[in-house]
């Protein structure tokens, strides 16, 4: 027994190092991963040199592996938070001097910056670790059978439960539903991250105005069950991710309706990690990954919008972009309309009060 | 047990009432596995029963095995759905879980069952404290458990491979395994000990003829337990397995935050299924096995 | 793990001038720190590694929230001053000037906290507690007191889940451990069953059968027990909580009961009927205490498991399904504040211990099978 258990210990650690050779990239998984397979790794030049590894966000793995030198994520796929909060406290590598060098600018020798900057994006630290990948948004839906009169379609209608009866799906945390709650109460969309960051009371606003529909919601925790919520008339309305909604009414024949009024818009980072195994070649895929054709590839499997401005119009003047010859554009959250009436949110604040606010979110909840 | 026949009419009324409340619990314990099985077949990712699967007569277009299908990883056209990634990640995955789950337990088993015979002995000293110790990994939260091993097991480099996995698990599952072995201790009489050495058999012949017989119901649970811990565990996996160590839950958890795949459905059918079959071979070959020595049974 | 609850060196080690000279501030005699806390901040915050001061950042925004932005933005202009060889004659206005949070005590207050190489302020964080400027332990603002109300609600549900699981297993061990093993051995597969399922499986399963529109609401109504409107919300809400935690942890409780069932021989009560003594009375008299053992293993198992479930909670439990392990998770993951975690941890861990101490009491130590 002893024996067997010392020769299995010893062939183990022996093995254990030969583990990584491809590059591993942390990334959500399902079916996002599936879109980041597609768009980037298969368009590689050595599509089986990248190893999608999955997680559940937050940097806890990362710190623990920075700080206990095992690192064996090479790149992670990070929201815009942790990507500034990493980088911060160098779990992910300052590699803003090869960015400025080696990122493909844009069709009009833009730098990647400037090409962000056009989308409406303003710098944070995380631009030094990470290139940029997508656009996805949290979006309210619903189904256009459960209002046979008038649809709603603004965040007023959303925090409206008289006027459309009936409740409302939202998420158990607190980003994007503070920022929807700004607008019902009157704030113009662009305006809400500098109303939030330098209005005194603002929160308590948001706050106020969620009171206005806390009896009538239902909480959900996963992103398949807003739609499961809407579909079997759970809810009437709920906030989703767009992604989500996008997948249900092109590949499965659903027919929801989006409000794009109000819409938070956030963010996706791929990050170089400290001490990644593979750092040359994880540097190169980023380049890949970054480039404005790849960022508007992957819109052909997931409906999310390019971080850089250049890649809209490669969409736009190639339609159908979509599964099957349909047009993709009615389902991207980052069109010129669309974004006039959105909020793009402010990675830095949520970085700097996210914490107090989602503990102040849960107190909301649970009284 | 049947009622004996001079039972009282209360007494009667008390037992079926009592039957009754047992097949209610047991239908309370499989009802939602029971509920999964047709969704499992269901053509749509919405885990929720279909209009069409509620037509009658049947609608065979709500009907697939498109899900089954992704499991094994077959991903042709009519499988593929743009929510729900087709892999072979699946097999992988449960070939890694069993193999994990096994030696886990193996381990497991034995470690806590002599932990429960030295600490179920009068005279053991320090027993409360070493029994803390034991149960600590199930009292502190997993994620706290394994976010500490992992910096432990990344000094002596065990992080990512099977060993770190499987003795991460066994770590876990130990303390399953000595609470059941040492409350069926508990009735055992240490007399049938003495008498046994007194008649000059060996501690391992003791232990093995004597001992374990009487308390295998709180070893198997004991191991069951231990099984399950790892089969079913996710936290650990998602901090110290790398994708070499892809076990099922690892994959089941896997784009969570967006979809709950369906074919976590199937996953779970096909084991209730294979469990069954398990049990009841297990079952027969005992009954069998009772005939072949002619005792009859309890 | 459980040692960074307490530490707090690492954002020693980057502003240790700085904290020194923050010690001697009189805070009754002057609104502001002196200018030497703010020559010291400058020089730290101008020459000390960038990697480091991050790390502190993290912390100090635990303290409060802001801290992170405010000290990010000071060191650029810190930095951009130094590279031009400007040092100023006033630090104090300097800083001001950079940004006018530094003239807002309430940022220097905050700082007080972190002072020390150890530090008790995760634990208190983790009861609604804070320190105020004079690091007197005082009540967090009203709306952010959550922690208290978490645990509560944990242990309401562990104990529910617990006493439920002993209410419905108990018979079913009972039957069990009676029944020819024949016919025990295959009832068995139904615990055994759910047990070969995922967690996440079942808590999904859960919610098909639950829902408005899933199986049992769905069956009232088609019995004619429920209207069509009025269909019971049964998820998402603290009811959905316990009956799918209590179907889950179930086999937990029935297995330990059942191994020690099957051992008490049959004769103990059928002598004590022969002695007189009533069924009932037999029972609760003989029979009885002879469980103990097997109630407390499996009481503990689903207690402790239950204590520490977050998953299942979270899919189903909506709005009332943020129990304590959930925040943990939560921070260890998210807001990386790890000291919190490893006090979270700590606390439910100190509370086990007790539980376990008290239990000993009570039951007392012969029955006590767990040591």
């Amino acid at each position: 027994m002893s024996k067997f258990l010392k020769a299995f210990l010893f062939a183990s650690v022996i093995f254990a190092p030969f583990a990584a050779s491809a590059v591993t990239v942390a990334s959500w998984g399902g079916a996002y991963t599936e879109s980041q397979q597609k768009a980037y790794a298969d368009t590689y030049s050595d599509p089986s040199s990248i190893v999608f590894e999955n997680y559940n966000g937050g940097l806890g793995e990362v710190r623990a592996q920075v700080e206990s030198g095992s690192v064996t994520w090479d790149l992670v796929d990070v929201l815009p938070g942790d990507a500034i909060t990493g980088c911060d406290e160098g779990l992910f590598e300052d590699i803003s001097d090869e960015i400025a060098a080696n990122a493909a600018p844009g069709p009009d020798g833009e730098s990647m910056a400037e090409d962000m900057e056009n989308n409406g994006l303003e710098y944070h630290s995380g631009w030094d670790c990470c290139v940029p990948q997508i656009f996805w948004t949290y979006v309210v839906f619903y189904d256009p059978d459960a209002f046979p009169g008038e649809k709603p379609d603004s965040m007023a209608d959303f925090f409206d439960v008289e006027k459309f009866p009936g409740k409302r799906g939202i998420h158990t945390w607190a980003t994007g539903i503070i920022e929807k709650a700004m607008v019902a109460d009157g704030v113009e969309p662009n305006a809400v991250p500098t109303v939030l960051e330098k209005q005194t009371g603002a929160l308590d606003r948001a706050f106020e105005k969620l009171d206005t529909i806390k009896d009538h919601v239902v909480f959900w925790s996963s992103g398949s069950k807003p739609l499961e919520l809407v579909k079997s008339g759970e809810v009437v309305m709920a906030i989703a991710y767009n992604g989500r909604v996008g997948a249900a009414n092109l590949a499965e024949g659903e027919n929801f309706e989006y409000i794009w009024e109000g819409q938070v818009l956030d963010q996706e980072y791929l990050c170089l990690t400290t001490g990644a195994p593979n750092r040359e070649a994880a540097l190169d895929f980023m380049w890949h990954a970054s480039t404005p054709e790849a960022q508007a590839e992957q819109a052909k499997y997931i409906t999310y919008g390019p971080m850089r401005a250049s890649g809209i119009p490669i969409i736009v003047n190639n339609e159908p972009w979509g599964p099957g010859g349909v047009d993709i554009m009615p389902h991207m959250p980052n069109t010129p309309e669309r974004l006039a009436v959105s909020i793009v949110s402010d990675p830095q604040w949520w970085s700097d009060n996210g914490a107090e606010i989602n503990e102040r979110y849960a107190a909301w909840m649970g009284n | 047990m049947a009622l004996p026949t001079y039972a009282t009419p209360i007494q009667r009324t008390y037992y079926y009432a009592y039957l009754f409340f047992c097949a209610v619990v047991f239908f309370f314990l499989v009802a939602p596995l029971i509920a999964i099985v047709p969704i499992s077949f269901s053509v749509s990712p919405f885990m929720v029963f279909t209009e069409g699967m509620l037509a009658w007569p049947p609608d065979p277009e709500a009907w697939s095995l498109r899900w089954y299908r992704n499991m094994i990883g077959d991903c042709s056209a009519e499988v593929v759905s743009s929510t729900v990634p087709c892999s072979t990640k699946w097999m992988k995955g449960t070939v890694n879980s069993f193999y994990i789950g096994i030696i886990a337990t193996f381990i497991a088993t034995v470690l806590g069952t002599m932990a429960a015979l030295g600490l179920s002995r009068p005279h053991m000293p320090y027993k409360a404290l070493i029994m803390s110790i034991l149960i600590s990994p199930m009292i502190v939260p997993l994620i706290i458990t394994a976010a500490g091993m992992f910096f432990f097991y990344a000094r002596i480099n065990l992080v990512y491979t099977f060993t770190g996995v499987i003795l991460a698990h066994v770590a876990l599952a130990t303390p399953f395994v000595v609470i059941t072995v040492t409350a069926t201790l508990v009735g055992f009489d240490m007399n049938m000990v003495k008498a046994a050495q007194s008649l000059g058999a060996k501690p391992m012949r003791t232990f093995f003829k004597v001992i374990m017989p009487l308390i295998l119901p709180g070893i198997i649970s004991g191991a069951l337990f231990a099984f399950i811990t790892s089969f079913d565990e996710v936290v650990i996996v998602m901090f110290m397995a790398s994708i070499d160590q892809l076990t099922i839950p690892k994959q089941m958890w896997a784009g969570i935050r967006q979809e709950i795949s369906p074919v976590i459905l199937c996953m779970a059918t096909c084991l209730v299924i294979l469990s069954i079959v398990l049990l009841t071979t297990v079952e027969l070959l005992r009954r069998r096995a009772e005939r072949l020595r002619g005792i009859k049974a309890r | 793990m459980l040692l960074r609850s307490v530490d707090d060196s690492q954002i020693n080690t980057v502003f240790p001038n700085t904290f020194e000279e923050y010690k001697k501030w009189d805070k009754e005699k002057d609104e502001l720190p002196p200018e030497e806390v703010y020559r010291a901040l400058f020089e730290e915050l101008a020459y000390g590694d960038k990697i480091q001061v991050g790390r502190a950042l993290t912390r100090m925004n635990y303290s409060k929230s802001g801290w992170k932005s405010l000290i990010k933005k000071t060191s650029r202009a810190i930095k951009k001053a130094v590279k031009k060889d400007e040092l100023p004659d006033n630090y104090k206005d300097f800083l001001i000037e950079a940004n006018e949070k530094w003239a807002d005590p309430t940022y220097w207050y905050a700082m007080g906290q972190m002072v020390n190489n150890q530090t008790s302020i995760y634990y208190w964080n983790a009861i609604d507690r804070t320190f105020d400027q004079e690091l007197n332990v005082v009540q967090q603002e009203e709306d952010r007191r959550v922690y208290v109300q978490t645990w509560l609600k944990t242990l309401k549900v562990s104990i529910y889940v617990t006493v439920f699981c002993l209410i419905l297993g108990f018979p079913v061990a009972h039957l069990l451990a009676n029944l020819p093993l024949r016919y025990s051995n295959l009832l068995m597969i139904f615990v055994l069953l759910p047990f070969w399922t995922s967690l996440l499986v079942r808590t999904t399963a859960w919610i098909v059968m639950l829902q408005q529109k899933g199986v049992i609401n769905g069956v009232l109504v088609w019995l004619g027990i429920l209207s069509d409107d009025g269909r019971i919300a049964m998820v998402y809400n603290e009811t959905g909580t316990l009956i799918a935690m209590t179907q889950i942890l179930l086999p937990f409780m029935i297995l330990p009961l059942y191994s020690v069932m099957r051992v008490i021989p049959k004769s103990h009560m059928r002598a004590a009927q022969n002695l007189g003594a009533k069924p009932a009375m037999a029972f609760w008299r003989v029979y009885l205490p002879q469980t103990i053992p097997g109630m407390s293993a499996g009481g503990l198992l689903v207690f402790v498991l239950a204590i520490g479930y977050f998953i299942t909670p979270e899919l189903v439990g909506g709005k009332d399904g943020k129990l304590i392990g959930s925040w943990i998770a939560y921070h260890l993951k998210t807001t990386l504040n790890w000291g919190l975690t490893a006090a979270l941890g700590a606390i439910l861990l100190g509370f086990m211990l007790i539980f376990y101490w008290l239990y000993n009491k009570i039951v007392g130590i012969d029955n006590i099978k767990l040591g």
